[in-house]
């Protein structure tokens, strides 16, 4: 077994090291022979070979593997012998050979996916017997995009999941919600990759990952319990595949560029010029010879996109193996912005005898990135009547925003670290129905931030300092380290008796979870040069030079990442006749968040599904290959807040000044109350699905109606003054309800036409999402106040009978067009002829704070996806189609203006007399007009051309010749088009923060990518 | 292979059964780097962390009646200050009586003093309980009794009856106390504190700020002015004067100025240090009132009004420790002001309404903000016992020893100059009453007493209400209307609010 492992690595470096040229035989592990039979092996439909395709002597363990060109030679002892070929997705043959020695054979493609293979919580199931919700995305949708983060990929794929990138920042990760916005805390999803529990996967590379899975209703996640909430995304990487013993050798290279996909329409020097003249006259004499500078396009740039990775896999008798290395770079379509990773995986498998396994996978993934300052709203607002530089090279000042350029020249801010996830594990069978698993997972990461500004200066044009200066150089530092390690046990059993099946699995997994992060900050660094970023003692206090950072240095622990659990969770699947199926799901969670009356808690669920296609009486209807009904109930949790949040607390960095010299003394007293009451938020989820195939699956139709009712959710609340815990200082209890419903449909078609093989699905979710209550019996606050613009004004209000996170402001009812007009209706003393005219909402005839009043809602209604692909001989071609209909985005940028910023264009259309405009009003540098309200509300709809492929294969013939097995080269494009209303960047605007969602506060713009790409499989 | 198979099947199963009984252990994350209230105080280092913070409220920004010095500012002797435009909106109520139950800072003002309350009520309740030294033990107790008799005695002003916490850990829905059960809890938390506390001699240099006897007793003479009980006001003023621990600034500006930090007329100072946060030891308090523009020293809230500035009698040193006029020279810094700020405001008719000046009262030496957070507020100054002395002797028929202590102010105030502050020798109690009010409008003028003594001696809607100022309405402020909500309905609010 050794040796042979050997062997094959002699082999493997061999190949690497010869590459393109060398000719790969498989004969090397040919032994004595008896008798020899040869073939090749077809594929029925396109009758191209099938290299991989496995060969087994049946009651025997002897077997081989076609190779490249499809053949194969096996030595057989009897004439009654009878081979087995299979090849994954196509029907396994048998071929008695009689006294033959050549056996070619065809396999017949499986057309119907009834029984694909779906890995949920703790262990796979046929999708035919599953019971609850879950959609699945299958590696080569996942490596279409071209995207650090493989959940990107998801977009518009899976109906109920939403998918939106927060923006274009190299290294950015989107946001992921599946059915809705279930709290007001983290409502982000877990993922599980091979097991092992988390709260992302950016350190993945697409290439690594088999499949993606989405689990959605309370059967598929109730496993996860109280992390289980707000859905579960399971992630398969790749293993190498059993009975393919030659090493299959993947090269994916794919380099692309990045362009500002869209320009904001802002006012250029002499229109704005002109614009200022109106606001405060004589501001610009000869408004015809003002300079013009276009600071979007002195920031934005083309930028290229790299990703490569290598990968090999295969098996022997007693290993499988699947070992690659990945490098992904983007570079910012801003300067001084960029991302780097390398990814190495490494996944084996050992079967030490037929009824143990031992394995591991290692991810190691160190990464770099650059992050750029917020140019892109200094550029927005930078007045485009000055030039960037002086005559004399130097920055230019630019009042009130800086010169965007300069904070990019004097920008240097960087995220340096590694991930490693590893596992081990051993399963053993006994007993022939069960099977033991246990495994040790570690999921470790460091991170090194670094951000160095020299020391600068930017003069105005009459030699004074502007703002835009730095007096001392300063450096700061951030370490953060974080280790999880989970212990996970199952017990399996699985047993068929006649029509009955029968698959239970019992666990018991803990968990522990620790991060500290250090840092601090210093001043007056030697020298600019990289080679001097080190703090020494003089950098950090040296008041002969004006530097005191003690105040900077911190050194805590994450709230957010110290804890432990215990779980214990149970599930069977019961399944009579491959007709009725019954599934119960139990976990009870321990977390050492919560004190101890509150520590465990239960989640329950139970479906059932029909496969109504099963049925004797369905016999009948030929057009109907598979129908399911199904549903679920289910309870989950959700328990994301600081570990520290129950107790109460003690602080200590009270100083009191005694004496006659003024001398701090220490204090400690009280401080903000725990609430020692705190408990899990509950998630009672219920799911009604059908599953249908028509036309021989052709037609395939998933629908689901989903009712998903959070209660219990943890929000801070203020407390009576009485308690002691001071101004604005909020505790946290359990006191809000939020419920998400709707529908989700995925209707796909699939055919072939001659030679051409064609898919086409479309997906769409419908999401109700309503706050049912804030506040209530603990006698709090009925709202939550939040979205916070630049400025630092709220513009949502969460309130019963809203959606979470919906905007407030006033509502505007036109232009006061007259000065009768204004005087016959309640204003606020600002407004005068020309401004808006807001809505006196609650009537009292006069406008004041009391008539601001719900604005919109930045969570979409519906979001849809459409996905099309198309094979014809070597050509392969797809697309993807994504979007959303419902939301609002408020136009913060546009808001926060106390300075001469520059406009949008949308101020040309202003009001400059009666009658000349009902929705602009006269142009102001700020004030009244400014408050928040409706008139920066914007349609978030859209929808995305998200992602366009054309490849073309190789023929076989032309390929093998170069000893490869595929060749296939593709262009493609990413975000090529947008179709919205919405005049920022991007209508994607998304936020962790579930109160702070589409708030369009200046985002670095996502990019449209048109890359090209080489796969090689050899 | 069996064998190793069994090996692996033994494995995680006897760890599974060795590990299971400590998962209680497991499941406990302490905190971090920090205490709980379970665990503090314990020890007498403890017990004097604690009773340290229980002073530090008092430095706190919001102390200051949320603040801004919005007690001077209804009064007549201050208006808002700063520019027209700056807190318009949140300040400028106050100085028009059209501020409501949800004015900002008013919230802020009664949740910081319930904070230090809290912060007393850990001394109050814990420290009895560790083992120490019992004279250290019982004076900790008397010096956090004392911070929660003053900071109630702010409530009861302020709002009339509140909720009376003397717990850690108070009951929900507690309704208000009425003004009496709080006023009873202020008298005994001076007492014990009076009949506890050392001495103002009796405490090292290094610690002139902790509460004394002679504060507990000066505090206890307000209290008992307020409450109309003019015999034990006189008795306990009349008992600080006796101690002989006190005398007046010889320069009156030092009465509040660097020169007097923790001086001989000190009786009740809140320390700062010229750092400009208040965690580091700063404090906002001068800050807010400090000159605005040139040179920059601060917001320049709180602006003496034109009426108090003519009110000065003629030649009176005080006007110039009161009033920072644009063109003075204090400590060598010439006094611009602000270019936002008008130098003279006038109303339709061409009065004088306003004049750019500023409070000399928070004057620290230095032209930049750092040195102005370095101001030591003075909680009670010798000078304010002398004239409660002499307005409780007055009310009580003894004129002649009011006149002494009176004229102890004026003397002062005179700088030997015999021709201006002449003694007062009326002994008509009335007429005596009117030059002692009078007395302590020019004396505490800009510290913060003026409103509460209109309030006090009725006086309030006769000199306040040209400005604003209701009789039946605004001797109390409106409740926060967030406590209101979120007591949901416990709380009343006060009458005609």
């Amino acid at each position: 077994m050794y040796d042979n492992f050997l062997l094959k690595q002699k082999i493997f470096s061999k190949k690497v090291g010869l590459l393109l040229i060398l000719i790969l035989g498989i004969t090397v592990f040919s032994f004595a022979q008896v008798r020899t039979i040869k073939g090749v092996v077809t594929a029925s439909d396109t009758k191209e070979t099938l290299p991989g395709a496995t060969i087994v002597i049946k009651g025997t363990k002897t077997g081989t593997v076609t190779d490249l060109d499809g053949k194969y030679s096996i030595t057989a002892i009897t004439d009654k012998a009878v081979l087995v070929f299979s090849y994954v997705g196509y029907t396994t043959k048998e071929v008695d050979i009689g006294n033959q020695t050549v056996v070619d054979v065809q396999l017949d493609f499986k057309k119907t996916t009834l029984d694909e293979v779906v890995v949920i919580g703790y262990g796979t199931v046929r999708k035919s017997d599953l019971s609850g919700s879950v959609g699945s995305v299958k590696s080569e949708d996942i490596i279409k995009i071209t995207a650090l983060n493989p959940v990107q990929s998801l977009q518009g794929k899976v109906a109920g999941v939403q998918v939106t990138s927060t923006s274009g920042v190299p290294g950015e990760s989107p946001i992921v919600r599946i059915r809705g916005v279930g709290t007001f805390n983290s409502s982000s999803p877990i993922y599980v990759v091979d097991g092992i529990i988390m709260e992302g996967i950016a350190y993945l590379n697409s290439a690594d990952i088999t499949s993606m899975e989405v689990l959605k209703d309370a059967s598929a996640t109730a496993i996860y319990g109280s992390r289980g909430a707000n859905g579960v995304i399971m992630v398969t990487t790749k293993q190498g595949k059993i009975g393919q013993e030659k090493t299959t050798f993947n090269f994916t290279g794919e380099t692309g560029m990045q362009n500002l996909a869209k320009k904001i329409n802002l006012l250029n020097g002499h229109d704005f010029a002109m614009i200022s003249n109106e606001i405060k006259p004589g501001s610009f004499n000869n408004i015809d010879a003002v300079p013009n500078t276009d600071w979007q396009k002195l920031i934005f740039h083309t930028a290229p996109i790299y990703n490569f990775q290598l990968s090999a896999s295969g098996s022997t008798k007693s290993m499988q193996y699947y070992i690659s290395g990945g490098y992904f770079r983007q570079e910012g379509i801003i300067e001084k912005s960029k991302y780097e990773r390398i990814t190495l995986q490494l996944n084996n498998t050992y079967l030490l005898s037929p009824f143990v396994k031992l394995g591991n996978t290692l991810t190691l993934s160190p990464y770099m990135q650059r992050v750029a300052p917020n140019v892109t709203y200094s550029a927005y607002r930078a007045n485009p009547t000055l030039s960037p530089y002086y005559a004399d090279g130097t920055f230019a000042a630019v009042p009130g925003v800086g010169n965007p350029l300069a904070d990019l020249a004097y920008s240097n801010n960087f995220n340096k670290g590694i991930k490693g996830i590893g596992s081990l594990f051993t399963e053993i069978s006994f007993l022939k129905s069960f099977t033991v698993k246990s495994s040790f997972d570690i999921d470790a990461a460091y991170n090194k931030s670094e951000n160095f500004t020299p020391a600068f200066t930017v003069y105005n044009a009459d030699g004074t300092i502007s703002q835009q200066q730095h007096l001392l150089s300063t450096l700061s530092k951030g370490f953060n380290d974080n280790l999880t390690w989970i212990w996970e046990n199952t017990l399996t059993y699985q047993k068929e008796i006649k029509k009955h099946s029968v698959n239970a699995v019992f666990g018991y997994t803990m968990q522990n979870t620790s991060s500290t992060a250090m840092g601090m900050v210093g001043s007056n660094i030697l020298r600019d040069d990289p080679n001097f970023w080190f703090i020494l003692p003089n950098n950090i206090y040296d008041p002969a030079n004006g530097v005191n950072n003690i105040n900077s240095i911190y050194d805590r622990v994450d709230i957010n990442l110290n804890y432990s659990m215990i779980s214990y969770l149970l599930r069977v699947n019961y399944v009579f006749n491959n007709r009725y199926i019954l599934t119960a799901t139990f976990r009870s969670d321990g977390s050492s968040k919560f004190s101890e009356n509150n520590r465990y808690a239960n989640f329950p669920s139970f479906a059932a599904a029909w496969n109504v296609s099963q049925e004797k009486f369905m016999k009948e209807i030929k057009f109907i290959s598979k129908l399911k009904l199904r549903g679920s109930w289910g309870k989950l949790g959700n328990d994301k807040i600081p570990y520290n949040r129950r107790y109460a607390q003690v602080q200590s960095n009270i100083i009191t000044i005694f004496g006659t010299d003024g001398s701090p003394n220490s204090g400690a007293s009280y401080g903000l109350n725990g609430n020692p009451d705190l408990k899990w938020e509950v998630t009672t989820q219920t799911d009604f699905g059908l599953e249908t195939g028509l036309f021989n699956d052709r037609l395939t139709v998933e629908c689901d109606y989903y009712n998903k009712k959070t209660d219990d959710i943890l929000i801070d609340l203020s407390t009576p003054g009485y308690y002691g815990n001071g101004p604005n200082q909020k505790v946290t209890y359990n006191a809000a309800s939020v419920i998400n419903r709707g529908f989700e449909f995925t209707l796909g078609w699939r055919d072939q036409v001659g030679k051409v093989k064609y898919n086409f699905s479309i997906n769409g979710t419908t999401i109700h999402n309503e706050v049912l209550k804030i506040g209530g019996s603990s006698g709090v606050d009925s709202v939550l106040i939040g979205g916070y613009m630049g400025n630092g004004i709220p513009v949502t209000r969460s309130r019963v009978g809203l959606p979470i996170g919906a905007f407030y402001g006033y509502k505007t009812d036109g232009i006061f067009q007259s000065q009768a007009e204004l005087d016959a209706y309640p204003h606020d003393a600002q407004a005068g002829v020309g401004d808006l005219r807001f809505v006196d909402v609650n009537g009292d005839g006069k406008i004041d704070g009391n008539d601001r009043t719900y604005i919109g809602s930045p969570i979409p209604g519906f979001i849809f996806g459409c996905n099309f692909g198309l094979e014809f001989k070597g050509l392969d071609f797809s697309f993807n189609i994504q979007g959303q209909t419902g939301n609002k985005i408020f136009n913060a940028k546009d808001v926060v203006r106390p300075d001469p910023y520059n406009f949008e264009s949308n101020v040309l259309n202003r009001w400059t007399g009666p009658g000349t405009s009902t929705t602009e009003p006269r142009a102001s540098f700020g004030g009244y007009n400014y408050s928040p309200s409706d008139h920066f509300i914007q349609d978030g709809s859209f929808i995305r051309l998200r992602n366009i492929i054309l490849g073309y294969t190789l023929p076989a013939a032309w390929s093998n010749k170069i000893t490869m097995q595929t060749i296939r080269v593709y262009i493609k494009a990413d975000n090529l088009y947008t179709l919205t209303k919405y005049n920022g960047y991007t209508p994607e605007i998304a936020s962790g923060d579930v109160i702070g969602n589409g708030i369009d506060n200046g985002i670095y713009p996502i990019t449209a990518i048109f890359s090209f790409g080489v796969n090689l499989n050899f | 292979m069996k064998i190793l198979a069994k090996i692996l099947f033994v494995i995680p199963a006897t760890i599974l059964l060795l590990v299971s009984p400590g998962c209680k252990k497991f499941l406990q994350k302490d905190l971090q780097s920090q205490l709980t209230q379970q665990s503090f105080p314990t020890t007498a280092a403890d017990a004097l962390l604690a009773t340290n913070a229980s002073y530090e409220i008092l430095r706190d920004w919001y102390y200051n009646s949320g603040g801004y010095p919005i007690l001077d500012i209804m009064s007549d002797d201050a208006r808002k200050g700063s520019n027209p435009g700056d807190q318009l909106n949140y300040v400028g109520p106050y100085d028009v009586f059209t501020f409501s139950a949800t004015q900002d800072g008013l919230d802020r003002w009664w949740n910081t003093l319930y904070v230090g309350v809290k912060r007393t009520n850990v001394v109050i309740q814990f420290v009895p309980d560790i083992q120490m030294d019992d004279a250290l033990k019982t004076r900790y107790v008397a010096e956090a009794k004392f911070i929660r008799g003053l900071l109630y005695f702010d409530f009861v002003r302020a709002w009339g009856g509140v909720p009376l916490v003397t717990t850690v850990n108070p009951p929900q829905h507690l309704t208000r106390a009425s003004k009496e059960d709080v006023y009873a809890l202020i008298i005994s938390d001076l007492q014990f504190a009076a009949d506890h506390l050392p001495m103002r001699s009796e405490y090292i240099a290094a610690d002139l700020g902790r509460a004394t006897k002679g504060a507990a007793q000066a505090l206890l003479a307000r209290v008992y002015l307020f409450m109309h009980d003019n015999v034990n006001a006189e008795q306990y003023a009349l008992d600080v004067i006796n101690s002989n621990q006190y005398v007046l600034e010889p320069v009156y500006a030092d009465a509040n100025g660097v020169n007097g930090n923790n001086g001989m007329e000190s009786v009740l100072e809140v320390g700062a240090i010229q750092v400009e946060n208040t965690d580091g030891g700063g404090a906002q308090y001068g800050n807010v009132q400090g000159v605005r523009g040139t040179p920059n020293k601060g917001w320049g809230f709180n602006r003496p009004s034109v009426d108090l500035r003519n009110s000065f009698e003629s030649g009176d040193t005080r006007y110039k420790g009161t009033v920072i006029d644009l063109g003075d020279t204090l400590d060598g810094v010439v006094i611009l002001g602000d270019g936002t700020t008008p130098d003279v405001t006038k109303d339709d008719l061409g009065n004088i309404i306003e004049v750019e000046c500023y409070s000399r009262k928070v004057w620290v030496p230095g032209d930049n903000v750092t040195t102005q957070w370095g101001f030591h507020r003075r909680l009670i100054r010798y000078a304010d016992v002398l004239l409660m002395a002499a307005e409780a002797l007055n009310e009580n028929g003894k004129q002649s020893e009011a006149l002494t202590y009176l004229n102890m102010v004026r003397a002062r105030a005179r700088q030997g100059n015999t021709n201006i502050l002449p003694d007062i020798t009326t002994t008509n109690q009335t007429e005596l009453r009117d030059i002692i009010f009078n007395e302590r409008r020019h004396e505490l003028a800009m510290e913060g007493w003026r409103f509460w003594d209109l309030v006090r001696t009725g006086r309030a809607v006769q000199v306040l209400g040209p400005l604003g100022f209701i009789s039946g309405k605004h001797e109390l402020l409106p409740v926060p209307q967030s406590e209101i909500d979120i007591s949901q309905g416990s709380l009343v609010q006060n009458p005609n609010w």
